[in-house]
């Protein structure tokens, strides 16, 4: 390693949306193997997922207006609540997790990069194509229609016949290995490439969280992939896996799809916990409340979240006992949940709380997430979920946790990140009228559904009689719709627009205390010039404001640890240098990972040719990609890293 | 950040509020409650759900009002000192670790209790009713009385009622909300529930629903439950379990002269039989007075779909007998293929697990049909015959319309029937009381 004796930085024009000295144009975008760039992209392409979900459901609400309307047909109907859910769960919420996690995880333990660049860039190729590969049947009617449980035996051949079914098994296996591949590598990052002095209880409770939701993706991931397998087997290659006339026990796919769907739901939840415990002592301006009780109830959760799968087939006639022992565990997850709320409150306890746009969906986080819990102990009681499971209710209870609790806390994110990111703020002023009109939109989306379920209304319906009782509370659903759809155009223009208008950001824009804050906004390629020694959990706060870690325990900086890893003392970094004249050897760019995911991509959906009667077209397309998928493995690791 | 952000937080909550209040006092009718104590099942429900509220009330406000309070308490002020930087409280985190437990203990203990209540195993003289779920229609069978029907479930009232659930295709779940919880129809798996309905119910009308997504139509595999006096359902079974109007069976216990008939019964399905009677007595059916608006399906009927409908006035039933009974007409006419029509087609042999229609033999005395979806009429059974996939997304009975598009086998059907044929069929149809 070359280094010279006094780098010279960067004569830098404050506020670009990308960090100085950055290799620009569509080639690096491409190429790039850079976490926050990766990070950056599957913002970006989420966003625009969340876009795309957001008219289907706001055509399901158009449609759910009035009854017996035919704005659209039955299948239509069929596809766009499939494609909504599909969507939202994987192509939105979690890629938008995502975007945080290669973000923020180096950033917050001091890290250069990730452990594996090339993989995670894979990983976000695999999800872009993937997506794509999924979103797209629906503007040929052709898109998948089986819900996004997909219950067997519908998703049969014998029941399914289209090529519907086929893009939904194919795309989420596609979309595993994205998952899998991120997962693998987030876990080696953080438990490899923290900065020297980060122990474990010093991460922030963001890295924190995501470390969980790792776990959970590697042992979720395989029980929908078995799933999906055993699926995909049986549409094309005769196996009998969920066929009901060879015997099949249809439970079996239930069994599966929910050890890993209930896991799932807190895949999606942690992230915007973690995010939600950065902003709610940032604009407290108070350390988090009892972080210790925070990181193990979110383990908890998590190790709770395999035990409980079978709450959401109270209707399927498992046995009293049965009933009764996932009910009791469904029950205990309230505790490690109530928990995490009364110490999120005590954290605002006694500070001086900002309302910031940020602050707002943070605390709001709070107040909608507490509902979405209510309604989830009213359907852990098996004798009461035979009057919810599958109605309106349910639809409630879970755009509560997930759109109250998910979108609203990583929504929050946005506006707290945005400016490390691309460091401008966004607006305040469009933020609030983004915020009040998903609050309240959202509670006016929601909430009646509470009640149309109770007063009798399924779920997955396209049309309904008049004079059922539903009508009122289907309206006001479809107006709070109407008001989202306002508080999103707010959202997007805000979001667009605050890249190059917004105001300039210093490294600290908010005044928070982990190490992401210590550097430029936006962060350079190498992110930390000098690695700084981590003197306890709010590493900032100790040279900037070392009165809020007075009670925590520190370490003082080990001169044989620095010596070692070549880290100083904790310092804020005000200049942009580029990395060859810091010495930092940076992960060369490379488009392999591009094609590796392209080809592989490709290979799976090769399949589908099958069930168009293209035989030898589906052999060649398959064999092709896949020849071509090696092709490109072998490029990336024969190709030298740095 | 001047202004009081709390206060948009009240306006926020109160448009919330308001938003229910119109909601739950608009004068309207809620006709499929899950709030009504129609059974001792659903009485139970309700028990339990008045003392989750209840729980989940307290958190509600104790929460919620925490989190106002402590937004609008601790607000930042100008010139306020630095907040003191409590990193944690031990007790506190104990206490706030046990509170949930001990929300959840009142709610665990009568969960558990009705479980196994709800699940005992139903009255050794509780009716039997067998449900079987088809791409999308409900067939209810009770095999203590030989009856078979379609979409409309006559229960005595007063009488539990032990349901064996089962599909013969994909998932289903049969629910009726203002009478009892939900049971799921698995394939390959016989699934058990049961429920009284009150007493009181003498004479009322429940709407129930399919409520496990089955594919295209599942928002119109519909039904109803009739409830009434023990009294009343048995002489509705009675008249249910015979053989269907004009068949040679039924002619045959009519008029017991006519000896050809009971010496062949195979043989007569292909002589002509003459025009059904009309029945005089058809036992007891659900009083049509009974039914309420939301228990009249409203489906609106597609506009592309014409049928001359002042054929329906001079349709011919014996024709429409022939048309469906005899058996040289059932290539053109394959009704009794998939439907039974009691007492008819006896060389087809259909038996009710071969049957994929609704059983027909007493079609007429049913206020609705195609899974609850239209008003059993002469107008809409005709439109039905001609071209059901209109009617209905995804239905599985042939088109059978001549010229009309057949969306089953994606082309037009040339060898079909004609208008005066459907209205000739339809005229029969309605005659089976």
């Amino acid at each position: 390693m070359a280094t010279t004796a006094a780098p010279a930085p960067i004569n830098t024009p404050a506020g670009t949306s990308y960090a100085p000295g950055e290799a620009t144009g569509i080639w690096s975008w491409l190429t790039t193997v850079d976490h926050k760039r990766i990070g950056t992209l599957y913002l970006w392409t989420a966003l625009t997922f969340f876009i795309v979900a957001g008219i289907e459901a706001f055509i399901i609400r158009l449609q759910l207006m009035k009854p017996n309307n035919q704005l659209v047909s039955a299948e239509m109907y069929n596809q766009l609540f499939t494609m909504h859910g599909t969507t939202m769960v994987f192509l939105v919420i979690m890629p938008l997790s995502a975007a945080f996690f290669n973000y923020l995880i180096p950033l917050q333990i001091g890290a250069r990069d990730v452990a594996f660049p090339r993989l995670n860039a894979f990983s976000y190729w695999v999800y872009l194509f993937g997506g794509i590969f999924m979103t797209v049947p629906i503007f040929f009617n052709v898109a998948p229609n089986g819900g996004w449980f997909g219950y067997a035996p519908l998703t049969t051949m014998q029941f399914s016949g289209g090529l519907n079914i086929d893009f939904w098994v194919i795309g989420l296996q596609i979309l595993g290995v994205s998952s899998l591949a991120a997962a693998f590598n987030f876990i080696t990052t953080i438990i490899n490439m923290r900065a020297p002095g980060m122990s474990l209880m010093r991460m922030p409770i963001f890295t924190w969280m995501s470390f969980v939701v790792q776990f959970l993706l590697i042992l979720a991931f395989p029980a929908i992939t078995i799933a999906l397998f055993f699926l995909q087997f049986d549409r094309f290659f005769g196996t009998q896996f969920y066929e009901i006339a060879a015997g099949a026990d249809p439970l079996l796919w239930q069994h599966l799809f929910w050890v890993f769907g209930h896991p799932e739901v807190y895949i999606l939840i942690l992230p915007a916990f973690g995010l939600a415990s950065e902003i709610l002592p940032t604009f407290s301006k108070k350390p988090l409340f009892g972080y210790n009780v925070m990181v193990y109830s979110g383990i908890m959760i998590g190790f709770l979240g395999f035990g409980v799968w079978a709450h959401h087939m109270f209707a399927v006639g498992m046995g009293a006992t049965a009933d009764t022992i996932f009910a009791m565990a469904t029950l205990l997850i309230g505790i490690p949940t109530g928990v995490k709320i009364f110490n999120w409150v005590a954290t605002m306890w006694g500070g001086n709380i900002r309302f910031t746009v940020a602050m707002k969906f943070a605390i709001s986080l709070v107040a909608l997430f507490t509902i979405g819990g209510i309604s989830g102990v009213m359907h852990s009681s098996p004798p009461t979920d035979l009057q919810q499971t599958d109605t309106y209710f349910i639809v409630a209870h879970f755009h509560y946790v997930l759109f109250g609790g998910s979108i609203m806390g990583i929504m929050g994110g946005i506006y707290f990140y945005y400016p490390k990111i691309f460091g401008r703020y966004m607006s305040e002023k469009l933020g609030n009228w983004h915020f009040w009109s998903f609050f309240v939109g959202m509670n006016m989306t929601f909430f009646p559904m509470h009640y149309a379920g109770m007063l009798g209304m399924p779920r997955r319906i396209y049309t309904y009689d008049i004079g059922q009782g539903w009508e009122q509370f289907n309206l006001w659903s479809t107006v709070g719709a109407l008001l989202q759809g306002v508080g999103l155009i707010c959202f997007v223009y805000n979001f667009v627009k605050s890249r190059k208008r917004g105001e300039v950001a210093p490294n600290d824009a908010w005044g928070a205390g982990t190490l992401e804050w210590s550097i430029p906004s936006p962060p350079p390629d190498y992110n930390f010039a000098k690695i700084p020694y981590v003197t306890s959990r709010y590493p900032l706060w100790d040279i900037k404001q070392p009165e809020m870690t007075a009670e925590l325990t520190h370490t003082a900086p080990d001169a044989g640890v620095i010596a070692d890893a070549h880290a100083v003392p904790m310092h804020e970094e005000t200049q942009y240098y580029t990395a060859k004249s810091l010495g930092i050897p940076m992960p060369f760019p490379t488009i392999k990972p591009f094609f590796a995911a392209l080809f592989m991509v490709l290979m799976m959906a090769g399949l589908v040719f099958i069930h168009l009667d293209l035989f030898w077209v589906a052999i060649f397309v398959m064999i092709g990609s896949g020849a071509a998928f090696v092709g490109s493995l072998y490029g990336w690791l024969t190709s030298p890293l740095e | 950040m001047t202004r009081l952000p709390y206060r948009r937080l009240g306006a926020a909550m109160c448009i919330a509020a308001l938003t229910l209040a119109l909601a739950a006092c608009g004068g309207q009718e809620y006709p499929n409650s899950t709030f009504i104590h129609n059974s001792e099942i659903n009485t139970d429900i309700i028990a339990l759900w008045d003392r989750i509220l209840f729980m989940g009330t307290l958190v509600f406000i104790f929460v919620e009002g925490l989190l106002i309070y402590t937004i609008f308490r601790f607000r930042a002020k100008p010139n306020a000192p630095l907040p003191k930087p409590v990193h944690g409280n031990h007790t506190l985190e104990i206490v706030w670790t046990l509170l949930p437990v001990l929300i959840l203990i009142p709610i665990a203990v009568p969960t558990v209790k009705t479980i196994f209540k709800t699940q005992a195993p139903a009255a050794a003289d509780a009716l039997q009713v067998e449900v079987y779920g088809h791409q999308w229609w409900w067939e209810f069978r009770y095999p203590q009385y030989g009856v078979t029907t379609a979409n409309e479930l006559y229960l005595p009232a007063g009488k539990t009622v032990a349901f064996t659930l089962r599909t013969v295709d994909v998932l289903h779940s049969f629910w009726t909300p203002a009478l009892a919880g939900k049971r799921d129809l698995i394939s390959n798996k016989t699934n058990y529930m049961w429920y009284t309905p009150d007493a009181k119910l003498a004479e009322d009308a429940f709407n129930g629903f399919c409520t496990e997504y089955c594919g295209s139509s599942h928002a119109n595999m519909r039904f109803r439950v009739y409830t009434t006096t023990p009294e009343n359902f048995e002489s509705w079974a009675a008249h249910q379990k015979l053989a269907a109007a004009g068949s040679p069976a039924a002619l045959a216990a009519t008029a017991s002269a006519d000896s050809a008939a009971k010496k062949a019964p195979a043989r007569a399905a292909i002589i002509p039989t003459p025009a059904p009677v009309p029945v005089s007595n058809v036992g007891y059916i659900f009083p049509e007075s009974k039914l309420k608006s939301h228990n009249v399906p409203h489906t609106p009927i597609p506009a592309s779909l014409t049928f001359d409908d002042a054929l329906l006035a001079s349709a011919d039933v014996a024709a429409g007998h022939a048309l469906v009974t005899n058996i040289a007409n059932l290539g053109k006419a394959p009704c009794l293929t998939c439907h039974i029509i009691k007492g008819e087609g006896a060389m087809l042999n259909l038996s009710d697990n071969g049957a994929k229609g609704p059983n027909l033999t007493h079609v007429g005395t049913r206020h609705t049909f195609a899974g609850g979806l239209f008003p059993t009429n002469a107008a809409n059974v005709a439109r039905w015959i001609k071209n059901a996939q209109v009617m209905k997304p995804g239905a599985t009975m042939n088109t059978f319309g001549i010229g009309e598009y057949s969306a089953l086998i994606k082309a037009k059907v040339t060898a079909g029937l004609t208008d005066k044929e459907i209205a000739d069929i339809v005229a029969y149809l309605m005659s089976l009381k």
